[in-house]
């Protein structure tokens, strides 16, 4: 689903050009959830934007479902973006001006893929059918990064991107978001790539990956 | 203040102007809100001080404040013997004039005025004349000078040295160009110059200066049988005459210098926004309020030094550019004639800096003291955006009730210019602070009656809420500016019209003669012009004063067509009829319009008017439009002017041509009978002459009406880029949604589109009742001239066409920073930061 060959990434700093990227790879199969680890400034977002096609390697190959990224342009990669990637951040970015019922259907409605029943199997789940007529201001934290989850995962998008999905929650209220989230992907058939720096988030997936130095090592789990 | 304050003080100060090292933009923003509003709002004053100044000067040119005059009664003229006489008789106060019209080879019609410089009064050109640094020995010796303004030396392409040619082939003595305009369009030489050019041998009249009554009594008796002492009636006080003129322009310019103070909220807004966190962190740290305070006192007066120093600076460059056309409008107007050079004056600088300063104090110190007073952690998300935008425009609400309330109690007490400036003021700001609570209403309407729309349209319109903030203030500045435009082309408009249509039915003669060398009434009858000449309409008159104003009253030929036509703005029945009859005591007169509406006379009252035989009574019986007279105006037949008045000039002859005649032919005629060219103009020439002097007249009103758009302009963009930069994150989380640029775009435009369409739509009534208080109250209190209000679309239709421009522009702008900016915020999604 998600595929770097030798990805290079480097930024330019007063002190010296920083090579945060030293030739990664990575495959992430159709449906897999991945977490990446890694200490504070090791690039670990920086890989998230890549795969999202939000920024541009300086080396290597990203494939996303089969298409290599540096193919696409600014058109196919929005088009990526709406229908194949989902992205969930720490914050919830939800639009305030639209009702949570609007905030949920906006993506799937942009690709055109409103799927009702999963609607509402994803409202029951996420526990928002009290909050749909609301504004996202009107809702607590927790609340609100369901509705960026639902928002994420309406239109099953083939592969989900996802940077600290619970670092604005609790303790307490972060595993209970996280067991959901993973448990939806996996209704959505999504694979997963997820940014964190948190064993305990890391454990409800898969596999783990350890970003150090620029490369990507195992992690143990 | 303890020791340590100051530079705790210094600290917070850095601390809280650091923000615009970092962001040099919003700096930019601010001074542009600031020297746009302190430019145009001291362009106005610099030139008003200036035309003030002028007036003052112009009080000593040659002649103009001249206490009387002393003429022959046979209108012969004074001989040079007549004048040396009184001078050796210990009149210093009197000095010559020669006064001539001529016209250049190509037939520019030209004003000499001549004098003897030596003989000046102390006080009455002397002074003035020193500064002009010229040769007076070479001015009154052969082969002498004629002093062009360089004004009109540029227009006739007169250089130093040339000797102008006249029509009949005459040449002027060589050319030396003044710096000092007061002179208008005048040639001024030497008396003994004028004389041997002009072929006279008399000189036009005697000016007498300064003078007591008993010295005027001693003149009266030192005067020969044919020569008298008179008044000289048309002394004016420009002053007094111009102030509303004046008070419209400054009004203008305060609305530009508010106009640009909403580009200062919008920055202001902008840069609160940011500094949020830096207030924030101060107060957690412990910097007490009063340190704060001080601060953004100190910031406040740095804004306003440096806003006002820049801003007078482009006003000054924008008075030198204005300055023509309201040279123009003064000229045109009053005769006022006002130079081109320029000084800013204490004053003006001391009130820009207390302008800015009371600006910035609302626009920049109260906001952000307020911010201080507030919680130290305060809610800091889009929906206490909202909210406290909510809360302002209620508060605007209200603010625009009371003033509607307030507008019709002054509407109904309304007297004065400024009364009325008031009203204006108070409509147009009404207007504009209920304007944000009418666009989120219709936001709102729009929103609902989408409900069922899909969820991208919904989703548009529903930003437009989210935007509303931003763009409260610029669409307030926008409306400003647009109703000010509709008011004014209104009135412009409906004025030309009035003037256009007065001007056809004033003017229906084919020709008309201002010579004093011509006996109109023989002209008139004699037989030998019978082959071209269908009518004649030789008119007299005198001068005198009506209400401490200079008043001309015509004697008119009641036969002829123009009389049969005059067009009258109110009138009694029968008026024309009964004035040409002289019918009832006392007799019919009429008036000009001025005299009712500026003078307070009705319909059917008596006014008296000093004849030559005591106080003369007249019934007014209708009052006739007289677009462009600053002065009050009579009409009676000729022969009921001349029973009373017997001093009349002639004051100019129409003629009628029969059909198929020549003008040639008529132009023959005049000339035998000793009409010099230049003396004479056809009709459609004093049309097109009328109406370009009107243009230009107004050629300031559509420029300030310009750079008050231009300035809204500025706001708009100003905001919108504060959108851009407040919302970046969202807009990239957009993106990373898969928001293609293009829908991305659609949604920061088409709610803007919607905002300014209303504001368009709301500015259109509202124009026109700008316009109908202009024309029907305003203009009528300060000129006295009525007219009807001609409201047209175009006006309308264009300044949205122009809106629309200025929205693609700004959106192209801001379309271009997006493209520039996105990326790098697409790359920081997700940041913990």
């Amino acid at each position: 689903m998600l595929r770097f060959d030798g990805v290079v990434k480097r930024y330019a700093q007063p002190e010296g050009e920083v090579t945060v990227l030293a030739g990664v790879d990575l495959a992430i199969a159709p449906g897999e959830a991945v977490a990446l680890l890694g200490e504070s400034g090791s690039g670990k977002s920086t890989l998230l934007h890549l795969a999202a096609g939000l920024d541009a390697p300086d080396a290597g190959r990203i494939e996303v479902g089969g298409q290599t990224l540096s193919m696409l342009d600014e058109r196919a990669l929005a088009a990526l973006r709406r229908g194949t990637v989902s992205l969930v951040f720490q914050q919830f970015h939800l639009i305030g001006t639209l009702t949570v019922a609007d905030n949920i259907r906006f993506q799937a409605a942009l690709c055109d893929r409103l799927d009702p029943a999963f609607e509402a199997e994803l409202v029951e789940r996420l526990g928002l059918g009290a909050q749909l007529d609301k504004y996202p201001h009107q809702l607590s934290g927790g609340q609100q990064q369901r509705v960026a989850i639902a928002r994420a995962l309406l239109h099953r998008p083939p592969l989900v991107l996802a940077d600290e999905p619970t670092g604005n929650l609790d303790e307490r209220s972060s595993g209970a978001v996280m067991a959901l989230f993973r448990e939806l992907v996996q209704a959505a058939g999504s694979a997963l790539l997820m940014v964190t720096h948190s064993h305990g988030m890391a454990d409800y997936l898969d596999r783990r990956l350890w970003l150090h130095d620029g490369r990507l090592q195992h992690a143990p789990g | 203040m303890r020791p340590a304050e100051p530079e705790r003080l210094g600290g917070v100060l850095r601390a809280l102007l650091s923000h615009y090292r970092r962001h040099p933009w919003q700096a930019l923003f601010l001074l542009a809100g600031l020297v746009a509003g302190v430019a145009l709002w001291s362009a106005v004053q610099v030139i008003n001080s200036h035309a003030r100044a002028s007036y003052a000067e112009a009080d000593y040119m040659l002649g103009a404040q001249a206490t009387h005059w002393i003429r022959s009664r046979s209108g012969a003229g004074v001989a040079p013997a007549d004048y040396i006489a009184l001078r050796r008789a210990g009149f210093r106060q009197v000095f010559p004039v020669v006064q001539a019209r001529v016209a250049t080879a190509d037939n520019a019609p030209l004003a000499i005025v001549a004098t003897d410089l030596l003989a000046l009064p102390t006080g009455d050109g002397g002074e003035a004349l020193d500064e002009a640094d010229l040769d007076w020995l070479a001015f009154i010796q052969p082969p002498y000078q004629a002093w062009y303004p360089a004004a009109l030396a540029q227009e006739l392409g007169v250089a130093a040295g040339d000797r102008l040619a006249l029509h009949d082939g005459r040449r002027l003595p060589p050319a030396v160009i003044a710096a000092r305009e007061q002179q208008g369009r005048q040639i001024l030489m030497d008396v003994g110059a004028a004389l041997s050019l002009l072929g006279r041998e008399h000189f036009t009249a005697l000016a007498v200066g300064a003078i007591t009554p008993a010295e005027a009594a001693r003149l009266v008796d030192a005067l020969p049988a044919d020569l008298q002492l008179e008044a000289n009636q048309q002394r004016v006080d420009l002053t007094e005459l111009t102030a509303s003129l004046h008070t419209q322009l400054t009004a203008m310019s305060l609305l530009s210098f508010a106009v640009g103070l909403f580009i200062v909220f919008n920055a202001v807004r902008f840069s609160l926004w940011y500094r949020r966190p830096t207030l924030r962190t101060l107060r957690l740290m412990g910097v007490s309020m009063r340190a704060l305070t001080l601060a953004v006192l100190a910031e406040t007066l740095v804004w306003s030094v440096i806003g006002c120093a820049l801003g007078l600076a482009a006003g000054y460059g924008i008075s030198l550019a204005l300055l023509p056309g309201m040279s123009a409008t003064l000229q045109n107007l009053y005769g006022a004639v006002v130079g081109s050079e320029v000084l800013l004056d204490v004053r003006t600088v001391a009130l820009a800096w207390a302008l800015t300063l009371a600006g910035l104090a609302l626009a920049l110190a109260w906001p952000l003291l307020l911010q201080l007073r507030g919680p130290v952690i305060a809610a800091n998300t889009a929906a206490a955006a909202w909210r406290d935008d909510a809360r302002a425009r209620r508060v605007l609400l209200v603010g625009a009730a009371g003033m509607v309330l307030l507008a019709v109690a002054v509407y109904w007490h309304m007297r004065t210019v400024v009364g009325g400036f008031v009203l204006l003021a108070l409509v147009l700001f009404a207007a504009a602070w209920a304007l944000p609570a009418l666009l989120a209403a219709a936001q709102r309407g729009l929103g609902r009656a989408l409900a069922g729309a899909p969820l991208a349209r919904r989703w548009i319109v529903s930003d437009g809420r989210a935007q509303l903030p931003a763009l409260r203030t610029a669409m307030m500045a926008l409306l400003l500016a647009l109703t000010a435009n509709l008011g004014v082309e209104t009135l412009i408009g409906s004025f030309r019209t009035a003037l256009a249509d007065w001007l056809d039915q004033r003017l229906g003669a084919d020709l008309y003669v201002n010579s004093p060398r011509l006996d109109a009434p023989r002209f008139v009858a004699d037989p030998a012009n019978a082959g071209w000449l269908a009518a004649g309409h030789a008119r007299t008159g005198v001068t005198l004063r009506w209400q401490g104003r200079p008043a001309k009253v015509y004697g008119l030929d009641t036969t002829t067509p123009d009389t049969h036509r005059l067009p009258l703005a109110t009138a009694a029945p029968q008026a024309l009829a009964r004035w040409s009859a002289g019918a009832g005591m006392p007799p019919p007169i009429l008036a000009n319009e001025q005299a009712h509406y500026l003078g307070g006379l009705q319909l059917g009252q008596t006014v008296t008017l000093p004849a030559d035989d005591g106080p003369a009574d007249y019934t007014v019986v209708g009052f006739f439009h007289d677009y462009g007279n600053p002065y009050y105006q009579f009409y009676l037949p000729r022969e009921a002017l001349e029973r009373r008045w017997h001093a009349v000039q002639p004051t100019g002859l129409a003629l009628w041509l029969t059909p198929g005649a020549s003008e040639a032919a008529a132009e023959a005629a005049l000339q035998a009978a000793g009409v010099q060219p230049g003396e004479w103009s056809a009709q459609g020439d004093i049309k097109r002459l009328s109406l370009k002097i009107f243009d230009r007249t107004f050629a300031m009103t559509a420029a300030m009406n310009t750079l008050t758009l231009l300035v809204a302009g500025a706001a708009l963009l100003t905001a919108l880029l504060a959108i851009l930069h407040e919302r970046l994150p969202e807009f990239a989380q957009w993106r990373a949604l898969g928001v293609t640029r293009r829908e991305l775009l659609r949604v920061i435009a088409l709610p803007l589109g919607l905002f300014v369409g209303l504001t368009w739509l709301l500015a259109i009534p509202l124009g026109a009742l700008l316009s109908w208080l202009l024309i029907h109250d305003l203009n009528v209190m300060a000129f006295g001239w009525s007219m009807p209000m001609l409201w047209s679309p175009l006006p309308a239709l264009k300044l949205g066409l122009l809106s629309a421009g200025i929205v693609a522009l700004v959106l192209a702008i801001v379309l271009t920073q997006l493209t520039r900016k996105l990326p790098q915020a697409m790359a920081q999604l997700g940041s913990a930061s």
